[in-house]
């Protein structure tokens, strides 16, 4: 592949959360801007790659959209075992996986690599009628976790190119420095450079 | 419709196997042609003209052993095939069969391995896999007697099979209808009575689709469901924490390291994990990955020689790579030559060759050994995992 005078910085990329919390339709919306109501079922993972840069850098994103029951779980340190960053999204609409996904991120911590980019996605953003984890408290328990923190809805885009952008940013080798807040983005530094995607 | 549940099951998947040659439609594209057609099992796949030739040829070559089949059914008698088989040349001294029966389960081998005409293989796959023995222990209206006890009863795992109904082999003509459905869904949920350690597991849904298509009736396909869980594939591959699955995931690495040591070694450099693709291979045994007529091929030899043949088909596949893997550094390389293989495996010859034929000795016994030798390591691993999590919970 050429990497004609751009820096790629390669960061593999784990989405971890419980079923139907939307995992792959945030993935398909960042790679591929689309959203669907179905989607063959996906069994272990599936790998993407999408490349975005960010000022002088561009990170190469290859992503792992994990899937499966519980018992599939026990698959997950294959995926995230030397991941640089991991998306550990719930459900703004259910408070299990909300739970669920507390324990994604001790598990990361523990045994996920020590300088990994957690985010904590809440997603369903748009489902505002049904909201059951109100963003206060996710964004306090990211805090308190040292997590970036971001409401996000697959179906109407919101919050998700931000999300990955961030995540991009906070990448160790990207930008060592970084605080931990949000910035508002100039939009003409950021720009999706390639997309492909591989069904697993 | 009328009829109900119970009739319905009785009328069987009208499948045309024997449709004329294919006519590809063309799409354009800029620089290649690529073609969409349906295949012998009704799957929609694309490819270029060259995997339309290809896939006449083995249409071809189907009609051919079609053909070799009947002319030793005129030799042996009708249903030679299904008689008992041997398992190892030593049972012969100790049962003191006759030679006869022992040439006939070499030809069956060999003839197997060539492959099963389509419309022989429900009967073949039911004897050789053991299928039709274990039904045979349980009366007659064992299935029809199962479905009328589990109907209308929700679990967890009829919640998760109604979920996965519509996401199996989607847009497919006739598993993507209400009858395809309902069809799927009654195995299913049947088998999750029947055994509720498995339960349901994801995967198996895309088993039972293919099984469905091949056996025709619902209660075939349920019984190479059982057979392939219960005796085939090694125990709880599909259970708890999918440790078999773990377990031969570990035994095909060992398996790679030693029969395709350069490419073992290059992914290893990348910190590629093989699993990442392995497994989906595995639990769905090929079903989503491989063509359908190449995954009924690997199936005709799994269900006659046992789970190993898993390893020697991914090996195989990684083997045929070799030189394109070599040259990769990063790993959506790989991912992408891996998966582009496997979907135009269109010639199942040219895969069953390699994995018969390149991949050099592998007993049954040598397997074993090797799952044995793994599984307190995977044992002690999920426990671990498991004991974290349960920790996790306790703090909160
Ligand atoms: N309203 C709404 N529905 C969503 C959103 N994201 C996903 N979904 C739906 O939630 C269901 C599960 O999504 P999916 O991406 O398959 O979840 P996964 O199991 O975590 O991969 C699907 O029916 C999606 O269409 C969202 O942001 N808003
Ligand atoms: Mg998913």
């Amino acid at each position: 592949m050429a990497t004609t005078g751009i820096n790629y910085i390669p960061a593999k990329l784990v989405l971890l959360g419980e079923m139907g919390t939307g995992k792959s339709s945030l993935v398909l919306r960042f790679v591929k801007g689309q959203f669907f109501d179905y989607q063959e079922s996906t069994i272990g993972a599936a790998f993407f790659t999408q490349t975005l840069a960010v000022n002088e850098t561009t990170a190469k994103f290859e992503i792992w959209d994990t899937a499966g029951q519980e018992r599939y779980h026990s698959l997950a340190p294959m995926y995230y075992r030397g991941a640089a960053a991991a998306i550990v999204v719930y459900d703004i609409s259910n408070t299990d996986s909300f739970t669920r996904a507390k324990k994604w991120v001790e598990e990361l911590r523990q045994h996920g690599n020590p300088n990994m980019v957690i985010a904590l996605a809440g997603n369903k953003a748009d489902l505002v009628d049904n909201k059951q984890v109100e963003a206060e408290v996710a964004q306090t328990y990211a805090q308190d976790n040292g997590l970036l923190f971001l409401e996000t809805s697959a179906k109407t885009a919101q919050g998700v190119n931000e999300l990955f952008l961030e995540i991009a940013r906070r990448l160790p080798k990207a930008n060592p420095t970084q605080p931990s807040r949000m910035i508002v983005v100039d939009r003409s530094s950021e720009r999706l450079v390639s997309t492909s995607y591989y069904c697993c | 419709m009328y009829g109900g549940a119970q009739t319905q099951r009785e009328v069987p998947i009208i499948w045309d196997t024997r449709d004329p040659y294919l006519k590809p439609k063309p799409i354009h594209r800029k620089t290649n042609i690529t073609v969409k057609f349906t295949d012998l099992y009704g799957f929609t796949v694309e490819g270029n003209v060259d995997d339309v030739n290809v896939l006449n040829e083995v249409r071809e070559r189907v009609r051919q052993q079609g053909k070799a089949w009947w002319e030793l059914e005129a030799s042996k008698g009708a249903n030679w095939y299904l008689q008992p088989k041997i398992s190892s040349i030593s049972e012969v001294a100790v049962s003191n069969l006759k030679i006869s029966v022992l040439a006939n389960t070499l030809a069956l081998n060999r003839l197997i391995r060539k492959g099963i005409p389509p419309v022989l293989r429900p009967k073949v796959w039911l004897s050789v896999s053991g299928a039709a023995k274990k039904r045979s222990t349980v009366p007659e209206s064992y299935y029809d007697d199962l479905i009328k006890a589990v109907e209308g009863k929700v679990t967890p795992a009829t919640r998760q099979i109604d979920h996965d109904l519509p996401r199996t082999f989607p847009g497919h003509p006739w598993l993507d209808t209400p009858e395809g459905h309902a069809s799927l869904r009654r195995v299913l949920v049947a088998y999750s009575f029947r055994d509720s350690d498995v339960g349901y597991c994801q995967g198996l849904n895309y088993v039972a689709a293919l099984l469905l298509l091949v056996m025709k009736t619902e209660e075939d396909a349920f019984w190479m469901l059982a057979v392939l869980l219960e005796n085939v594939l090694v125990n709880d591959c599909y259970t708890d924490n999918l440790s078999g699955c773990h377990v031969e995931q570990r035994v095909f690495k060992d398996l790679l390291a030693k029969k395709c040591p350069r490419i073992a070694s290059h992914l290893e450099s990348m910190d590629f994990d093989v699993s990442l693709v392995a497994t989906e291979w595995f639990l769905c045994l090929f079903s989503k990955s491989l063509p359908s007529e190449t995954t009924m091929r690997v199936w005709d030899v799994l269900f006659n020689e046992g789970a190993k043949v898993l390893f020697r088909v991914a090996l195989a596949i990684f083997k045929m790579k070799e030189e394109q893997l070599l040259v990769t550094h990063q790993i959506g390389d790989v991912i992408s030559i891996l998966q582009s293989a496997t979907h135009h495996l269109f010639d199942p010859d040219e895969l069953l060759t390699v994995a018969f034929d390149k991949i050099g000795s592998m007993t049954t016994n040598a397997i074993t050994k090797q799952r044995k030798k793994q599984e307190p390591a995977v044992m002690a691993e999920l426990d671990q995992r498991l004991r974290r999590l349960n920790s996790l919970k306790e703090e909160k």
